[in-house]
């Protein structure tokens, strides 16, 4: 990706995103380490961790095509899970060690049953996942989670203890505290880093042991503290969505004169607004806790709407952004009504909106482009 | 000010009077099934009006909340997505209802039926509830559906209270929704004072058991060659037995004759219909426009529709011992055995063990997946359903249509198409 | 002051010349494969016209339209957006939604008081209801652009053309041809189902009266007749001609750039 960082470590961290297995990964498997993979992110990279092997958040970075998944999904199906579960099928996750995955939406939960039914895997294992987030969900959802660590442990000859749990929460918490400062770097007027760089450094996160990781995005914050960006941008933008993984998507609005400053999306703040409790005496409770209520939710979430407004409102005063966008993939049925929610909630608060749909495959740039820049134009910037 | 809610619900009472009236003065022979279920339908509209002017509390719900429990609590409930439904082409304002959704700045990808509910909501048509037992399961669409009637305008500030789904069927799970069903309960007795005496459930729940005894035994008797049941009151149980005469004698009565019916038709080695050439699985429920292709494909092909999810519900019947087990069994029902639902909820193999055993038990010919617009897992569930069938040695089409709307693919385009695969597969 | 605007669409390349806010030359040219050849050839045709010497001539440039990073000579480029939108507010003053249908997409905007534009839907991932879409019925029916729009307003039974992409949409008409159809309906169904997708467009911003139509197919007016039935308002028509409503809110731009205004 071009950029005016030099950073070494930013550099590693870009490189990650664009591909699956970065070298850090690869040195990791080289030595013995295993990987799992997972769908989507109320899955507990801590208890992977605590197993002592990587989480590996899913994504079809490299697909070129969904000639082989064509088979199983359907042309009004969801472009993210299509390709993922094509390169399945293509082999490009041969690295995994193992599958996890919950009842997110529609589309991505038949990957489980696909995966399952036609990829012969050592390990694949699927969550109930609820709908609500009160005491009751937490409750249900801790002991998903403390079946799905006993299983794991099993499975990789592992016992996931209760000390094991806390220090994965804690050098995850780290991990969530390390980027929240790169977020705060993004509140000055200059940010000395772009939303699509932003967003490479969150990918790497997905796709590297942690220790690792949080060394680099050490380093990457010094290099980047007391610096300031070019401020030549027309706007501060907030972007909000699901699965959005391609930094070259942030960056078409970005050379627009939109300067992506904050976002709610399932790669950004969502992941890290917020820690697991590290003085809840229950690790297993801590994190049901964290991921299926503390955190801010996605639209698949049940009652939850108001919340979420309010938190890409907050954003929006907190990064001093000028307008929103919200984007989504295609046949997303629960991003599709959220966006029809917020778009009226953001109007009532003043806050310029454009909503986007869009296709896992970055493509039809002139005419993202166009809006993008219309929409500049609307806000007078 | 005029309430259309109110408005709309009396438009569709008189519109199920007038239907009645027709039907039992017509000098046609009308289907002598097919008249209590436009009386059922009618019962509801008079009670739903009743109530409303009377300003008695009125619950917007669903028919995978345990009906049974509404009827034992002598709540009048109605669902907001059946006036879309009302199965069968009875909803005379199809196309108005159709195109006040897309005037809504929605994209058409998701279900139309939510597009639909959306429409209703925001443009007042349904009765304001007093309340709302909402349901968060199979699919995304319908909860987007709940968050958005939550904050509308129209309807914000009303109490919600959503069960919520576990994705598997185990004991855990159905445990699990069984509490979920006793809060529904409470929230029940505090918004309408309401109470639920046990006692009476048992009561109720006795005769839906009854119910679902004599629907399963009318499904064994459509196994037979040739079938004697037809698609025409097809939405009959499903109808009385989630929806209007939950819990209700006059409910067994229709089961019973639709059962004598298929058992004359059947001790007489005869069919619905003469000649009976393609037995087919539609597998999903019928569409709103079927009146234009299910009679065609048994005029045309000679094609009976043998089954299809409107009657895939088997049931194991409520243990009435005791409250617990009340409960529990209904919690099962609703996850398990709710039309549509059962085959959507959860993994794969929920629908695929369905797939099986009805094309076995069914002696199907062919396996149609109307691949309706809005159904995203049954959508990626194709690779598995085409592999099961080819499998059963059964041919497979899956088509592409929207349930709620005929102009998405007409019924003409539909059949052409199943024209053209009864020729390929060499059947009828 | 002199100004210009240049709107290098997929179909055609437009440019308006404006001296203290007044048109003093327009000109409308097929566009080539280059778009900065294309945005050459138009501006320096609008030169001419205007009885001016050379490009250097204007003050300022911008540029709009689907190739408007290609235009050299622009001093800024602007969205087509804004510019349909501005070009027919000053066109008519009253209008508020502006429904541009174009060579390969069409879009619809809201606007304020002074042509801003508040909210917009764009069509861009199909042909239908675009000019190429047009163009491939009237080379099926062998008419011409114009013999679609008598065409179509004669029709008194429009047939129904389901079909909503255009490719088969040229199948459904040639059936319709072959089952004995007459062309009149046929061509009048062709434009209520455009119309169709143009009044879904709408309600997403929004409908405020007056509704104004820019953009090559503005001047069919079978598809004005047919979108008027379908939106139950009256089309607004524009004193000058619709298609060079990107390139005069282009030059409207470029002379606000020179005053600073913006």
């Amino acid at each position: 990706m071009e950029t005016n960082l030099k950073s070494k470590a930013f550099q590693e961290f870009s490189n990650a995103a664009e591909t699956l297995v970065n070298p850090v990964l690869q040195h990791w498997k080289d030595q013995g380490g295993k990987v799992i993979g997972y769908f989507c992110s109320t899955v507990p990279e801590e208890i992977i961790t605590a197993a002592g092997l990587t989480p590996f958040r899913m994504r079809a970075t490299g697909s070129t095509g969904t000639e082989e998944s064509d088979a199983f999904y359907s042309s009004i199906n969801c472009s993210f899970p299509r390709h993922c579960f094509n390169q399945v099928l293509t082999g490009d996750f041969k690295f995994l060690d193992g599958i996890v995955c919950v009842n997110s939406c529609d589309h991505v939960r038949r990957i489980y049953d696909n995966w399952k039914r036609f990829v012969p895997t050592d390990f694949i294992e699927m969550m109930s996942l609820p709908r609500k987030t009160g005491p009751d969900q937490v409750g249900w959802y801790t002991d998903e989670l403390a079946m799905l660590k006993d299983k794991v442990g099993k499975h990789f000859g592992v016992e996931i203890t209760d000390d094991r749990l806390w220090k994965a929460i804690k050098l995850h918490n780290e991990t969530r505290r390390l980027q929240k400062k790169l977020y705060e770097l993004r509140k000055q007027e200059k940010p000395p880093i772009t939303g699509a760089e932003t967003l490479a450094v969150m990918v790497a996160g997905t796709a590297m042991p942690k220790e690792q990781y949080n060394e680099k995005l050490r380093e990457l914050l010094d290099e980047l503290s007391g610096t300031e960006g070019p401020g030549s941008h027309r706007a501060r933008l907030l972007i909000v969505g699901g699965i959005l993984d391609d930094p070259a998507y942030v960056k078409v609005i970005e050379d627009q004169g939109g300067l992506v400053v904050t976002d709610s999306t399932c790669f950004g703040s969502r992941l890290i607004w917020v820690e697991v409790d590290e003085n809840a005496s229950d690790p297993v409770a801590a994190l049901a806790q964290y991921y299926l209520t503390d955190r801010p939710s996605c639209p698949r979430m049940y009652g939850e709407h108001d919340n979420r407004a309010q938190y890409v409102i907050d954003m929006c005063r907190e990064f001093n952004c000028d307008g929103v966008i919200g984007e989504r993939l295609i046949f997303c049925d629960s991003w599709l009504v959220e966006h029809y929610m917020l778009g009226q909630d953001l109007k009532a608060a003043g806050i310029p909106m454009l909503k986007l749909d869009r296709e896992y495959l970055t493509s039809g740039i002139g005419q993202l482009r166009t809006r993008v820049q219309a929409f500049l134009e609307t806000m007078g910037r | 000010m005029v309430d259309k809610g109110l408005e709309r619900t009396i438009a569709e009472r008189d519109h199920f009077e007038f239907l009645l009236k027709f039907l039992e003065e017509s000098p046609y022979e009308t289907s002598h099934l097919l008249i209590p279920l436009v009386k059922a339908n009618l019962d509801h509209y008079k009670d739903t009006v009743r109530y409303i002017e009377e300003g008695k509390p009125i619950i917007a719900s669903y028919f995978s909340n345990a009906p049974e429990i509404f009827t034992a609590m002598d709540i009048h409930w109605y669902c907001p997505v059946s006036a879309a439904f009302a199965g069968a082409g009875a909803n005379p304002y199809l196309m108005n209802d159709l195109e006040g959704a897309d005037k809504l700045a929605v994209s058409s990808d998701i279900c139309t039926l939510l597009r639909m509910a959306m429409y209703y909501t925001e443009a007042g048509l349904l009765p304001r509830p007093t309340a709302i037992v909402g349901m968060i399961i199979p699919c995304d669409g319908i909860v987007a559906l709940h968050e958005a009637s939550r904050r509308s305008k129209e309807w914000r500030g009303i109490p919600m209270f959503a069960p919520d789904p576990p994705y598997f069927t185990d004991e855990r799970s159905i445990d699990y929704f069984a509490q979920e069903l006793r809060r529904m309960v409470d929230f029940l007795t505090e918004h309408t004072g309401q109470k639920l005496d046990i006692g009476r459930l048992r009561e109720v729940v006795e005769v839906t058991n009854e119910q679902y005894q004599l629907w399963q035994e009318i499904n064994e008797l459509r196994r037979a060659v040739p079938c004697p049941f037809n698609w025409g009151v097809g939405g009959g149980p499903f109808a009385l037995t989630q929806n209007r005469w939950v819990g209700d004698p006059r409910g067994l009565e229709w089961f019973k004759a639709a059962l004598a019916d298929s058992e004359k038709l059947v001790k007489a080695g005869k069919g619905w219909l003469e000649n009976e050439r393609i037995r087919l699985l539609w597998f999903d429920v019928h569409p709103t426009w079927f009146f234009d292709l299910a009679p065609w494909l048994e005029e045309e092909w000679k094609a009976i529709i043998v089954m299809d999810m409107f009657s895939y519900c088997p049931y194991t019947l409520v243990d009435t011992s005791s409250e617990e087990t009340m409960f529990h069994d209904l919690a099962k029902r609703n996850l398990m055995d709710t039309t549509m639902i059962r085959q959507a909820v959860g993994v794969a193999d929920n629908f695929a063990s369905d797939l099986v055993r009805i094309v076995k038990d069914y002696k199907i010919d062919c396996v149609v997946w109307p691949a309706h617009m809005g159904h995203k897992d049954g959508a990626a569930s194709v690779g598995i359903m085409r592999e099961i069938c080819r499998d059963l040695g059964v041919p497979f089409l899956s088509i592409g249509i929207d349930t709620f709307d005929p102009r998405y693919t007409t019924p003409d385009e539909v059949k052409n198409t199943m024209s053209q695969f009864f020729t390929a597969m060499g059947l009828g | 002051m002199l100004v210009g605007g240049c709107d290098v669409g997929s179909a055609t390349g437009k440019a308006v010349v404006m001296k203290d806010g007044e048109i003093i030359s327009y000109v409308i040219i097929p566009s080539t494969t280059k778009p900065e050849v294309t945005a050459r050839t138009v501006m320096d045709e609008a030169i001419e016209k205007a009885g001016l010497s050379s490009i250097d001539d204007l003050d300022y440039i911008v540029g709009t339209g689907y190739g408007r990073l290609k235009v050299p000579f622009a001093n800024e480029n602007i969205s087509e957006i804004t510019c349909h939108a501005r070009g027919a507010h000053w066109l008519s003053p009253t209008v508020r939604t502006v429904v541009d249908i174009g060579g390969q997409d069409c879009k619809v905007m809201s606007i304020d008081e002074k042509g801003k534009v508040l909210e917009f839907v764009m069509n861009d991932r199909c042909a239908a209801g675009t000019g190429r879409f047009f163009e491939a019925m009237a080379r099926v029916l062998d008419c011409g652009l114009e013999g679609l729009s008598s065409l179509s307003l004669q029709g008194k039974n429009p047939s129904t053309i389901t079909s909503q992409c255009s490719v088969f949409a040229e199948s459904e008409v040639v059936t319709l041809i072959n089952e004995g159809m007459e062309l009149v309906d046929i061509v009048a169904g062709l434009h209520n189902s455009i119309a169709g997708r143009l009044n879904s467009m709408v309600r997403k911003v929004g409908l405020v009266e007056d509704l104004a139509l820019t953009g090559g197919c503005a001047k069919n007016d079978g598809l004005a007749k047919a979108l008027e039935e379908k939106l139950g308002v009256a089309v607004k028509k524009l004193p000058q001609d619709p298609q060079i409503a990107g390139a005069i809110g282009a030059a409207l731009i470029a002379e606000e750039k020179l005053n600073g205004q913006s």
